[in-house]
């Protein structure tokens, strides 16, 4: 078969010394980039594009994936060990990977992360390599109304993120609604509550909001504890750092099924890996038995959403390889590089540039082999880190996320979001508020807004426009019952048993 | 007496170089540490490419002797970018890009810091716009837009990326020079706008030629008409809008700027600089890969555009209703 062909010779490419050499920097380099907070993909592909000038345009190319997808495995560990989301698309890790840490599971949560980036990373590869050009036609069947259908879909699952009180959940759903309203309008470009600082003008900053409201807060809950503690007591021996075998068993289902629809959700343009590992995890939680558990420091919680985003990194490469459309932020700067070193981005690059496309997908499996070998061993290393007592370990995770925000648009005033976030964070951790529906809020609020308003504004104000189209009709009637389950069964339930109690 | 007096003069000349004529000394050396050009917007776009292959040629070349470190300064439409390096009033070590937007942003945002607070060093090419419909679009021509629209005001779907920007301006250019009304959408990138319109899901797009024509090799697209003038020298079967009968002319332009009242030998020495990078083959193949416009201005000249270009703006941007 032609793709086999294809395949092989990327295979010749991508294994050539200086090739393989530069796939194992830039996965590397995008390790590290991952684990330190602030500083995403985006930002590392962005200061490789001058070193790399010197290369050829497929090693280039290699390298800057290498970090793209390198800092989805790295991105996880600062989440799992000390509740600092390393990117917006590892903030459902913390969920659960933080408490694992806080019960000595640290190991297993970061081995599991690894393996589920692992195996996620390489599907999304082989579906790129097999199924890339019919998908991107799907791709581009999302138009506006879909993507609100979508999106608003991604916003009724702020009731399975709710944990204890679904009041709560939905009250700090709403606040980030509320928070995602700062800055210039969508569509108008009007200024919404900026009071003329033109900090705000595109809204707050998410990172500084998100590390502000996970890790700040919860350096100032710790506070409140001895300061001699550490987190973990426990000796690291190899059978502790390990995912054991229930754990296999637990994970491999969510691994599944949240690559396939990180992957999915990656292809769309716009969506990307944050929303693709909000919606595995609310689907995985839905999926389970034991939907209590979620938030307490169960394997699923973590192997679901690292799935998620690695699958997604590779999804995001299908728009951009077959259309020359960016689906991120990363893929817009890779596209960016790709124009640099003088390779035109669009439909014909398949055909004029067959090495090129072929060598960069081969060096994929290649680097996520070599992630995995990369970062099993770094597991301890990092998991003995918890065995610095709070007094030390505090003031560095302040530090280091303090640095991480401001390094992400080079602003301080993203800086003070952070610590104001953390302040707010505390009183929601004191007032028992989860915060990860305020992040959810806050992520998909945009593209909610603006895709309902485009449609409307295609439609003249016609709501009909969410149930004419196929995909549309169908996604917003799956929202819909995912708002109104809960009350539905309530309901039913309630009828049900009402005739039961009327018996004795 | 005559040695004394010859050490007297070599004292005079001593202390006359050091005092006096310090600043020459000083300006020839300009510039003792690295140069930071800050890019208003994210990494990967079309400024921050422009930032970056100069950034490298610099390098390369040895255009001046100390590196050029781009640094992106991103967020409300360049608003923040204008306000830190026009914050570094007199220091030459700072440049910034600038194109539509460092007239536009002001003019929207009403802002404390406009155009006038920098100095202008060079203009070096002009981006220009074509208009493009899907391959299996009704339309076949810029006439049929017309005439289509005429007959369903305000039914035909534009997409663009924000209102104000360079972009919207040309839809509004097409509306205003065939008295039509067209629907504006705005996205969140020209890669999402160009998803949607071969998606379908809109009806023309307004896009730079490099990505377009890209597109329409492929035949996703189909390319109406350009903006400019005359037609674009790497596209010469795709029609000016102008043959078309429609007056609407459009290019954004791409320069630098420095802070107000920075040396002028510090700026001169910038503006040689950047005229030798203009005879580079960097910049050469850059110009014809995203397939721009050369227009070389040095600073004073650039001045003298950009003031004419702003009130221009600011009339645009009243009659598209966007100033109160």
């Amino acid at each position: 078969m032609d793709v086999f062909q294809n395949i092989l010779m990327g295979f010749r490419v991508a294994l050539s010394f200086q090739n393989l050499l530069f796939c194992f920097v830039g996965v590397t380099l995008g390790t590290l980039i991952g684990v330190l907070p602030g500083i995403g993909p985006v930002t590392g592909v962005a200061i490789l594009i001058p070193i790399t000038f010197g290369l050829n345009p497929t090693t280039a190319i290699i390298t800057m994936a290498g970090v793209y997808y390198g800092a989805m495995y790295g991105g996880s560990t600062t989440s799992i060990l000390i509740n600092v989301p390393g990117e917006s698309s590892s903030v459902m890790t913390t969920l659960d990977g933080y408490q694992m840490a806080r019960k000595g599971r640290a190991g297993p949560a970061l081995g599991m992360a690894a393996f589920s980036s692992f195996m996620a990373g390489t599907l999304a590869v082989v579906l790129l390599t097999f199924i890339a050009p019919p998908l991107a036609s799907v791709a581009l069947s999302f138009g506006p109304p879909e993507y609100f259908a979508l999106t608003f879909m991604g916003l009724t699952l702020v009731t399975s993120l709710s944990g204890q009180s679904m009041l709560k959940g939905i009250m700090s759903g709403v606040f980030g609604l509320i928070v995602a309203c700062v800055g210039l309008d969508a569509i108008s470009g009007e200024e919404r509550f900026t009071f003329g600082n033109i900090y705000l003008l595109d809204g707050m900053g998410f990172i500084g909001v998100a590390v502000g409201l996970f890790a700040v807060a919860e350096v100032l809950v710790n506070l409140e504890e001895p300061m001699e503690q550490v987190f973990v007591q426990t000796a690291l021996s190899l059978r502790t750092l390990f995912p054991n075998l229930q754990d296999w068993k637990d994970s491999l289902g969510p691994i599944g099924r949240s690559s396939l629809l990180g992957f999915f959700i990656g292809v769309l343009p716009g969506a990307g890996a944050t929303i693709a590992s909000f919606m595995s995890y609310a689907m995985e939680k839905k999926l389970s038995k034991h939907p209590e558990k979620f938030g307490t420091g169960i394997i699923q919680g973590v192997a679901a959403p690292e799935g998620a985003n690695n699958a997604a990194a590779g999804g995001a490469m299908v728009p951009l390889l077959t259309l020359g459309i960016p689906g991120s932020g990363t893929t817009a700067v890779l596209l960016g590089a790709l124009l640099i070193h003088g390779l035109r981005p669009g439909p014909l690059l398949f055909q004029n540039n067959p090495d090129f496309v072929w060598g960069v997908i081969a060096s994929m499996y290649i680097g996520n082999v070599l992630l995995l070998v990369l970062n099993l061993p770094l597991v301890g290393i990092w998991a003995s880190m918890l065995r610095v007592p709070y007094r030390i370990l505090m003031p560095l995770i302040v530090t280091i996320s303090a640095v991480g925000v401001f390094a992400t648009d080079n602003n301080i005033f993203d800086m003070w979001v952070m610590f104001a976030f953390g302040i707010i964070g505390y009183l929601m951790r004191k007032l028992e508020f989860p915060a990860a529906p305020a992040v959810l809020g806050l992520v998909l609020g945009p593209l909610v807004e603006r895709s309902l308003r485009q449609s409307l504004t295609i439609s003249h104000g016609d709501l009909s426009i969410f149930f004419t189209r196929p995909i549309s009709a169908l996604l917003t009637i799956c929202a819909l019952l995912s708002l109104f389950a809960p009350v539905v069964r309530a309901v039913w339930q309630s009828r049900r048993m009402s005739p039961m109690e009327m018996k004795p | 007496m005559r040695t004394h007096w010859r050490l007297s003069v070599a004292i005079l000349i001593a202390v006359g170089l050091t005092m006096g004529l310090g600043n020459v000394g000083e300006a020839a050396k300009f510039p003792e540490k690295p140069i930071t050009l800050v890019v208003h917007a994210s990494a990967g776009g079309g400024s921050d490419i422009f930032a970056r292959t100069l950034a490298a040629a610099f390098e390369k070349e040895k255009l001046v002797p100390q590196p050029i470190v781009v640094e992106n300064k991103p967020g409300g439409s360049g608003a923040i970018a204008f306000a830190y390096v026009g914050g570094k009033k007199k220091d030459p070590y700072y440049l910034l890009t600038a194109v539509t937007s460092f007239l536009t942003t002001p003019i929207l945002r009403k802002s404390q810091v406009t155009y006038k607070d920098f100095t202008p060093i060079a203009n070096f090419a002009f981006d220009e716009y074509v208009v493009i419909v899907r391959a299996e679009s009704k339309y076949k021509s810029m006439k049929d837009i017309v005439s289509d629209a005429k007959a369903n005001p305000k039914r035909i779907t534009v997409g663009g990326t924000q209102l104000g920007s360079s972009d919207s301006i040309c839809a509004y250019l097409i509306e205003k020079a065939a008295g039509v009304q067209l629907n504006y959408i705005v996205f969140n990138s020209g890669g999402e706008v160009n998803a949607a319109l071969m998606g379908g899901h809109i009806d023309i797009a307004v896009a730079n030629p490099g990505e377009a024509l890209e597109l329409a090799k492929a035949n996703k697209v189909r390319t109406l008409g350009v903006f400019s003038e005359k037609r674009l020298a790497g596209a010469p079967d795709v029609p000016t809008l102008k043959e078309q009968g429609l007056n609407a002319v459009y290019v954004q332009n791409r320069g630098l700027v420095a802070p107000a009242e920075i040396p002028e030998e510090a700026r001169k020495v910038l503006e040689e600089a950047l005229l030798k990078y203009t005879k580079t083959d960097v910049f050469k193949k850059y110009v014809k890969e995203n397939m721009l416009s050369e227009a070389w201005m040095d600073g004073s000249t650039f001045g003298k555009w950009l003031d004419g270009e702003h009130a221009r703006y600011q009339e645009v941007l009243k009659a598209m209703g966007l100033l109160k």
